[in-house]
This record gives C-alpha cells, sequence and structure tokens, in this order.
C-alpha cells in the first residue's frame, strides 16, 4: 500500500447535515407535566450503530433536561460525525456529542465551541497507547523502524493524531509524511478493535490505539499484548454547542449535565455513552488538539 | 470496556461500526456499578449474524446428537441476512434448511432409533458445504461490488464493510487450519481498509481511492474463497471449515486439541453481584490458611488444569458453574444448553468418550448444604459426593485421574458449603412468627395430604424437619421415559433450602417462577387449590427458599480474590511433605492463571505492575518445579508471599 499520495480531497458529496439525521419522536411533554416552552433545543448524538436504538436510549435524557432546562427537547442521530458539524455549522442543530479532533474542526468551521468534558474512569483525559505483541520481542518505539503499523483512521486522535504525536517527540520522525518512510507499511484498520486485533493477530507488527482498547479483548488475548509508549492526555470527548446559542440556554444546559454527576439522575449518564461524569470544558481544553491538528495538516 | 472507540473522528462505516459494537458493549455491561469493578467481565465478541449463525451452525455440527432445529434457525437467520442481495442463496438455504429437517426425520424413522453416525455426518458435511459455499458467494459478491464502486465511497464502504464482517464466519477455521494464510488473508484485508479511500471529514483528511491496490488486495481474497470455500466444496478436497468437522464414523474423538473455541451466544461469564458463600469452619472463626485440604480443594474448584480439553483451554472451572458454591443462572452454550443456567453434561463437547448421545440438559444445582443432600445428581445416581466428584472431572469435562488427595480436598472444601441462614425458620424446620402470613398459611397446605397424591403431602418428599428433603428418588412426571413402561423417569428430591435464589426450577428448569412450580403441582396432581391457596403456597416456599444476605454487597472483589489464592497457596508445604508435584504445579498455574483473569478488575491502574510481578513469580515456581529446583520453588513461594502481604492494603 502506497500512502505517500498528496492527500487530496476526494469529491464525495457528504449528504449528511439534517437530512441525514433522524429526528426522534415529537417530544411534546404528556398531559400533566409541565409544558416545556419556547423554542426546541435540538440535540445531536452521534449514533455508532443502530439510530433507532440510540434515540430510544437517549429518550430518558431527554425528559430529564425538559425538565431541567425547560425548553422541549429535540433528539436526532447522526451516524457519522460529519452530519453533527454540518448540522451545527447549518444551524440546524444546537448541541453535538464530539471527540476533540471533530471538535477542533466544528470550531474552525462553525465556531461551534465545548461546554463539557466527559469523564471516564475517574478523568477528563484519556491516552493512546502503542501496543505490540509480547513474543514480537520489540520494546522499543525505535525497533519498530521498517516495521507494520496499524492506526484507527486518518481522523483519530487516539487511533493517530496522538500516537504519531509519540513518535515525533520521540524523535524517530518529524513529521506525518515522515511516518510513511519509517514504517514498512501504515494501515488504517478502520476501527479500535480492528486494530488492535490486528496487532494480536499478527497481521502488523504494533498498533496506536485509545487505552481502553484492550477491554475489548479476553484476559488472556490481553496477556499477549504490551504497551511500549503511550501519548500525553488526550482531552476527552465534549458536547459542544453552535456557534450563537442563546448564553442562558447554554448555561442551564451545561448546569443540568453537570448535575448528573451525582444525585437521583445519575444512572441517565449510562444513557449518555456510559460516562463517569462532566466536567467544565472551553475552547482552551482543546488548544493542544487544536496545535497537533493544524501541525499535520488538519486546520488552516 | 471500549471507552476509545469514540475517541476517532472517523466518517467511515467500518469505524462507526467497530465503534458502535464498542459501545453496545459497553451498554450491555454496565447496568448500575462501576465499570472498572467489571473490567474481567468480557463482552461477548460482536460479530456479523451471518458469521454469529456460520460459526454456530460448525459448532452445532459437530455435536451428537446434532440440534437439528436450532441449525435450522442459524440457516434461516443467514437467509434473511442475504436476501436482499442474494435471493437465490438466500432462497437455497432455507430450502437446505427444510430438506434437511426432512432427511433428518426420515432417517430416524427408517432405523426406528437415533440417526446413524454416517447418516449423521453426511448430512452435517451436506449442510456445512452449502452454507459455506453460499456465505462465501456473498462475500465475493461484495467485494466485486465495492470494487467496481469504488469512486462512490459511501457504497464501496458499505459493500466492503459487510464483505469483512462476514469473512469473520471462516476466520477461526482458517486461524486453526492455516495460519500463515490467516495472517496473509488478514493483511489483505487491512490493505484493503486504506484502499477504500477516506471522504474525511468536512473534506479535511480525506484520502483518493486506491484502485490497484483495493483490486489487487481483493483479488486475493476472492481466489482464496475460489480456491477453498466455493470451488471445492462437495470435492474430496476439503476446505479448512469443512476439515473441521468431526472425523469419519468409527474415529473416535476423545479430546479436542486446545484453543477451541465456544458457539456465538455462550455466556460463561460469573455473576456479578457473587452470591455469599459461607463455609462452615470461616464462620466459627477459623482462617483458611489453617485447613490445608480445605484450601486445596477451594483451588480446586477454580481451577480449569483439573479438567481436560477443551474445558481447560475454555477455563472453564467447577466454580464456571456453581458461583461460589451456588448456581450461575447466565451460563448458557447453544447446543449444549437448552435455557441459561444448565447444560448437558453427558454431551460430545466437553466429554465426548462418555457422551451419551442424547440432549438432556440439566438446570445448574445449587450446592449450598451439600453435605445434607446426598445423593448427588438429578436422578440421585451418585451415593458418593467424592464418587459424583469423580466423575465430573474424568467424564463430563474429560481430566485425568484426579489424585486421591486432590477428590478429598474438593470433597472436604464442598462439605463445608453452609445453607444461608433462615430467620423466619425453626430447626425443625417449621415458620416461626417472623414469617408473613401467607407463608405460614402455605405452610398448612404444604403439610396437608391431598388424596391424589395418594394421601401424601408436599411435606412428605420435602420433610421440613430434614432439610426438606427425604434422599429418595420419586417419578412425577416430569421425565420422558425412553417408552412407555420404563422406570427410568425418577428424579432425587430436591432441597427447598435456598430455592429463592436458584431458578429456574426442575431438573432441566423448565419453570422459571416458584408460583409456577406450585401451579404445576396443582394441575399435575388435581389438587384444586384455590388462586389465593396457591399464593400462599407460593408465598411458603418463598420464605423457606429465604436466607439472609444471598449476594455480597460489593461488587469490588479483587481484594478478596487475592486473598483467596494466599489461601490457594497456604497448603504448599503440606503438598511438598506429600510429594504431591502435580498437585503443586496445578495450584501455581490456577493461582497465576486467575490473577491475570482478574487483574483487569484493579481500581488504580499503578497496581497493575504488582500483580503481574505475583503472577510471573507464580510462572517462576512453576517453571523451577518442572526442572526439580525446589529451592528456587521455594524461594518463589516466599517472594510471593511477601510481595502480597506487603501489597494486599494497597490492592484493596
Amino acid at each position: 500500500m502506497k500512502h505517500s499520495k498528496t492527500l487530496s480531497r476526494i469529491a464525495i458529496a457528504l449528504v449528511v447535515a439534517l437530512g441525514g439525521l433522524m429526528a426522534c419522536g415529537d417530544p411534546t411533554p404528556g398531559d400533566g407535566e409541565q409544558a416545556a416552552t419556547g423554542e426546541p433545543l435540538r440535540i445531536a448524538f452521534i449514533a455508532y450503530q443502530n439510530p433507532d436504538q440510540l434515540l430510544e436510549s437517549v429518550e430518558p435524557v431527554a425528559e430529564y433536561l425538559e425538565t431541567a432546562i425547560g425548553r422541549p427537547i429535540k433528539t436526532f442521530a447522526a451516524t457519522d460525525y460529519a452530519g453533527i458539524v454540518e448540522a451545527l455549522k447549518a444551524g440546524t442543530a444546537d448541541v453535538g456529542f464530539m471527540g476533540p479532533l471533530q471538535y477542533v474542526i466544528a470550531h474552525q468551521q462553525s465556531g461551534a465551541v465545548p461546554i463539557l468534558g466527559e469523564i471516564y474512569d475517574g478523568s477528563p483525559t484519556y491516552l493512546s497507547k502503542i501496543f505490540v505483541r509480547k513474543d514480537s520481542g520489540i520494546e522499543t518505539l525505535a525497533q519498530l523502524e521498517e516495521k507494520s503499523m496499524a492506526f484507527v483512521d486518518p481522523l483519530s486522535s487516539s487511533g493517530y493524531l496522538f500516537p504519531l504525536e509519540t513518535f515525533i517527540e520521540s524523535g524517530l520522525i518529524a513529521s506525518r509524511q515522515d511516518a510513511e518512510k519509517f514504517f514498512r507499511k501504515i494501515y488504517f484498520a478502520g476501527g479500535d478493535e480492528q486494530a488492535i486485533r490486528a496487532v494480536l493477530n499478527k497481521f502488523v507488527d504494533a498498533a496506536g490505539v485509545g487505552q481502553y482498547s484492550v477491554r475489548l479483548l479476553r484476559p488472556e488475548e490481553r496477556e499477549q499484548l504490551l504497551a511500549i509508549a503511550e501519548s500525553r492526555p488526550i482531552p476527552s470527548h465534549c458536547v459542544v454547542v453552535r456557534s450563537g446559542l442563546d448564553p442562558e440556554v447554554t448555561t442551564a444546559l451545561q448546569t443540568a449535565l453537570l448535575a448528573l454527576n451525582e444525585g437521583e439522575h445519575h444512572g441517565l449518564l449510562k444513557n449518555l455513552y456510559a460516562v463517569d461524569g462532566y466536567i467544565v470544558a472551553d475552547d482552551d481544553t482543546y488548544a493542544e488538539v487544536a496545535s497537533l491538528a493544524r501541525k499535520n495538516g488538519f486546520l488552516k | 470496556m471500549p471507552r476509545n472507540a469514540r475517541h476517532t473522528a472517523s466518517p467511515s462505516r467500518s469505524d462507526r461500526t467497530s465503534r458502535a459494537l464498542g459501545v453496545l458493549a459497553v451498554l450491555t455491561i454496565l447496568v448500575a456499578s462501576d465499570p472498572a469493578a467489571r473490567a474481567h467481565i468480557v463482552p461477548p465478541q460482536q460479530l456479523h449474524p451471518v458469521a454469529t449463525s456460520y460459526r454456530r451452525i460448525e459448532f452445532l455440527l459437530n455435536l451428537n446428537p446434532i440440534p437439528w432445529d436450532s441449525v435450522n434457525l442459524d440457516l434461516a437467520t443467514i437467509a434473511a441476512q442475504l436476501e436482499s442481495f442474494d435471493a437465490a442463496g438466500a432462497d437455497d438455504l432455507r430450502k437446505l434448511g427444510r430438506e434437511t429437517l426432512a432427511r433428518v426425520a426420515s432417517a430416524a424413522k427408517s432405523e426406528d432409533t437415533m440417526l446413524a453416525a454416517d447418516k449423521r455426518r453426511l448430512i452435517a458435511h451436506r449442510v456445512l458445504s452449502r452454507t459455506t459455499r453460499t456465505v462465501a458467494r456473498a462475500i465475493r459478491f461484495d467485494l466485486d461490488t465495492a470494487r467496481a464502486n469504488l469512486a462512490d465511497y459511501s457504497s464501496a464502504s458499505d459493500h466492503f464493510e459487510r464483505a469483512r464482517q462476514m469473512w469473520a464466519a471462516f476466520e477461526p477455521a482458517i486461524e486453526a487450519a492455516q495460519p500463515a494464510e490467516f495472517v496473509r488473508l488478514g493483511e489483505c484485508w487491512l490493505a484493503m481498509v486504506s484502499a477504500l479511500g477516506y471522504p474525511g471529514l468536512a473534506g479535511i483528511g480525506a484520502r483518493q481511492p486506491d484502485t490497484a491496490t483495493f483490486h489487487e488486495e481483493s483479488g486475493e481474497i476472492v481466489e482464496y474463497l475460489d480456491a477453498n470455500f466455493i470451488d471445492q466444496v462437495g470435492t474430496q478436497t476439503l476446505g479448512p471449515t469443512l476439515a473441521r468437522l468431526a472425523p469419519l464414523p468409527g474415529v473416535a474423538r476423545d479430546a479436542y486439541p486446545p484453543g477451541q473455541r465456544l458457539p456465538p451466544g455462550f455466556n460463561v461469564n460469573k455473576q456479578i453481584p457473587r452470591p455469599r458463600q459461607i463455609l462452615g469452619m470461616v464462620t466459627r472463626g477459623v482462617d483458611e490458611r489453617e485447613t490445608p485440604l480445605i484450601a486445596l480443594g477451594d483451588m480446586a474448584f477454580d481451577s480449569a488444569l483439573i479438567f481436560g480439553e477443551p474445558a481447560r483451554s475454555l477455563a472453564i472451572t467447577c466454580n464456571t458453574c456453581h458461583n461460589k458454591g451456588v448456581t450461575n443462572p447466565n451460563f448458557f452454550i447453544p447446543g449444549l444448553s437448552r435455557i441459561p443456567g444448565g447444560m448437558d453434561v453427558s454431551n460430545s463437547f466437553f466429554g465426548a468418550h462418555a457422551n451419551n448421545g442424547i440432549f438432556d440438559p440439566l438446570d445448574i444445582p445449587d450446592l449450598r448444604g451439600l453435605r445434607f443432600t446426598a445423593p448427588y445428581g438429578r436422578n440421585g445416581r451418585f451415593d458418593s459426593l467424592r464418587e459424583f466428584t469423580r466423575n465430573v472431572i474424568v467424564n463430563e469435562f474429560s481430566g485425568q485421574e484426579p489424585e486421591p488427595m486432590l477428590l478429598d480436598a474438593l470433597v472436604a472444601y464442598m462439605l463445608e458449603f453452609e445453607f444461608l441462614p433462615n430467620p423466619a425458620l425453626e430447626p425443625d424446620g417449621t415458620l416461626n412468627d417472623r414469617a408473613p402470613a401467607a407463608a405460614r398459611r402455605g405452610e398448612a397446605l404444604f403439610n396437608r395430604p391431598f388424596a391424589n397424591m395418594a394421601g401424601r403431602s408436599c411435606a412428605s418428599c420435602h420433610d421440613p424437619s430434614d432439610h426438606f428433603l427425604d434422599r429418595k428418588r420419586h417419578d412425577i412426571g416430569t421425565v420422558r421415559g425412553a417408552e412407555p413402561d420404563s422406570r427410568d423417569r425418577a428424579l432425587d428430591t430436591p432441597t427447598l433450602l435456598g430455592i429463592k435464589y436458584s431458578a429456574p426450577y426442575f431438573h432441566d428448569g423448565r419453570l422459571a417462577t416458584l408460583a409456577e412450580v406450585v401451579d404445576w403441582f396443582n394441575d399435575r396432581y388435581s389438587l384444586r387449590l384455590t388462586g389465593s391457596q396457591r399464593m400462599d403456597l407460593s408465598a411458603y416456599l418463598e420464605t423457606v427458599g429465604d436466607g439472609v444476605e444471598a449476594y455480597e454487597d460489593t461488587v469490588y472483589t479483587l481484594a478478596s480474590e487475592l486473598e483467596e489464592f494466599d489461601f490457594f497457596l497456604s497448603p504448599y508445604e503440606l503438598l511438598v511433605e506429600r510429594g504431591e508435584t502435580n498437585l503443586i504445579d496445578t495450584t501455581f498455574g490456577t493461582i497465576a492463571f486467575e490473577i491475570r483473569a482478574h487483574k483487569w478488575d484493579v481500581q488504580d491502574p499503578a497496581n497493575l505492575p504488582v500483580l503481574d510481578r505475583l503472577a510471573g513469580l507464580m510462572d517462576r515456581a512453576r517453571a523451577a518445579l518442572a526442572a526439580g529446583d525446589l529451592s528456587t520453588t521455594d524461594r518463589m513461594v516466599n517472594e510471593y508471599r511477601a510481595l502480597y502481604r506487603s501489597n494486599a492494603g494497597i490492592l484493596e
């Protein structure tokens, strides 16, 4: 495989925006409840697989937010991040859930800003790790020269941007383009599980993936792998609001989601990608991601 | 938990799917407790329905008897998946299912007995070869379509991703039979993902498809499919999948090689929260480290090394089915279980040599109070717990003949299993005033003789004064006999103590609730109980079957597991003195395996190296033992103990 080609853009119409989003049922409150009034707050969730299932699972969250914010909530499921970014840009969604790299792109494209970061395993950051097989004899990044490497995909924070930076920081490569020469082959496996299984199955010598990928493996499979390096901390996924959203609504949403960190509604978090909780975030939280994205040509 | 599955920016379908699977897995395993506490509970690998059903069919066709109805259901599942793009293939699979059921029925009828081995194998071969060819063609179709549509990323990636997911159907067979090919072809698929191109996000990060590479790599896959799964099927040259079918009749398969997998849909995870185990001597304040025989039994109960293949590689232990000496209502293996919480223990997978050729799954019994509940086995076939245990090891799970000391130890351990305390019960089994009124009304019914039960009462067999059993076998009509007047229907009377926590009920787990049990007896014996009487009788069973703190209140189990491994190691000196080298080896191997299985539950990842060192010390002790270097073995054991003690507090 050759990866040294110019990364010219593909003329593929990402027909997403609102047309690519799936709307949830009319979120009108039932009789007897205090009706939320005003313009609905439109929240776009990323559905990794089944949009209907996702919308069903976030329904209790929407109900909670309606009561907490006092506005009707309309939920959408986008099947890819482009849909959310486009919807925020077009003003057809007010709120979106996304990863750090998507956020910095969305910010540049539309001025969207993050209001909350997710906490997972007690931390608002996570790591990318470079995994090899224990029986490969590889113990250092330098030993990966002329070896094959799997990343997750070209727009992944923990599965490309940060592990690449780990190699750059170690002085083994100077740039993204350099990586093409350093490794014998670079593959984009198309997913975290595919990438880590590619190492396990000996399809590649190493993989750069998020730290939790190993949890997709059985314990005896995990034992066969070794992390030889880890990235600097990556700020976690975030809740992003579109440019121009009423600051009062933004604050109310932020407060309502932060209130889930404890108390009677804490259980709703399992419907929100099973995070532990939220922490206040802003554009500065993602400054390093933006800087890396710029350095690698993902941002102007 | 695959949290990182979300930390990517890709709009690619393959990525989306993998992340979806990850997140779904997360949602599956997260119910109400901290994920870190259950990190060792591994979510099932998520596969495309075609791969799921294909892999299951492959497993089922190797069983004896083959569950043809299940095979037919999986054929229908594959057909439904193929319908939209390969209607002819889907029709063929449905036809295959119908024909197979008809053939099986006809063959069984003509032989007036079970389906003969040679015919069974012929039919199985036919089913697997036609299914294989159809799935292989579906993969080829999707790859060809993706190749033809590379300019349209959305279409190409959809077809490619489905092909890749269906390919997972064949992966275990290829990996087992042709490991080098498995790696080569795996690389082809990886190369294709990159060659598909990438639309990026709002144009950023976009890559053009690499048509030449995609053609080349997909060509390799298609060539392999043609050669191994399409053209060769039905001929004498068996592809890797067909080669995995059971040997020809006359060739006994008495052991599986290591590395067997359970079929998709299995669940052998332990329960969370864990059942509360009460060991008699611990309740009396005895330290398990001072009861070496019991500690050895505790270790063996948790050890897959006392079994043979395939249980050993699959980490199946006594504790898998009898979590903490109780039951495991989640346990399920397609083809071996009818419903969760049970298994056919005389099957052709775990103990082919001792298979009885009949699909007769049993509900996993609760082992609490085991010393009071002889005879053993649902039909009371073993008077001795020792003989029963030996049969489990040697015949049900293909283990080596156990050392006498191992059997003594397992028995000593299991004899310590106490019933849950039940404050509503007097020593003679009567209810006291702590029992609800409904239960006390139910008690009167329980003791009332019924004419339709030959003047006997429920209490005649479930004698309250003797742990609610009579140690006899009775035919109450739950077993279908081999022939009309055969006398093979009797089952051992089970105790009622603890039954609130051991659903489902009856020897085969056919009834889900105690209320259904009451209804069953009411109908079976025409007892003519009123609705309120049946409720009272159910309340009685619920009360008798209740107990204090049936489950542990914490989901954090690592500290207690590590303490248990310290118990496991406590018989070391005794075993050395007795010259029980095999048992020492089993102890080391079991501790090392268990630490590695549970180390993912550690709450502070900074402590992982300690756990690795503990497991490593057991590995080294085992190696030294094998080399006859007993002084090093001693040293490793002492280092392990010292390391554990200095870290026990930290690992809490």
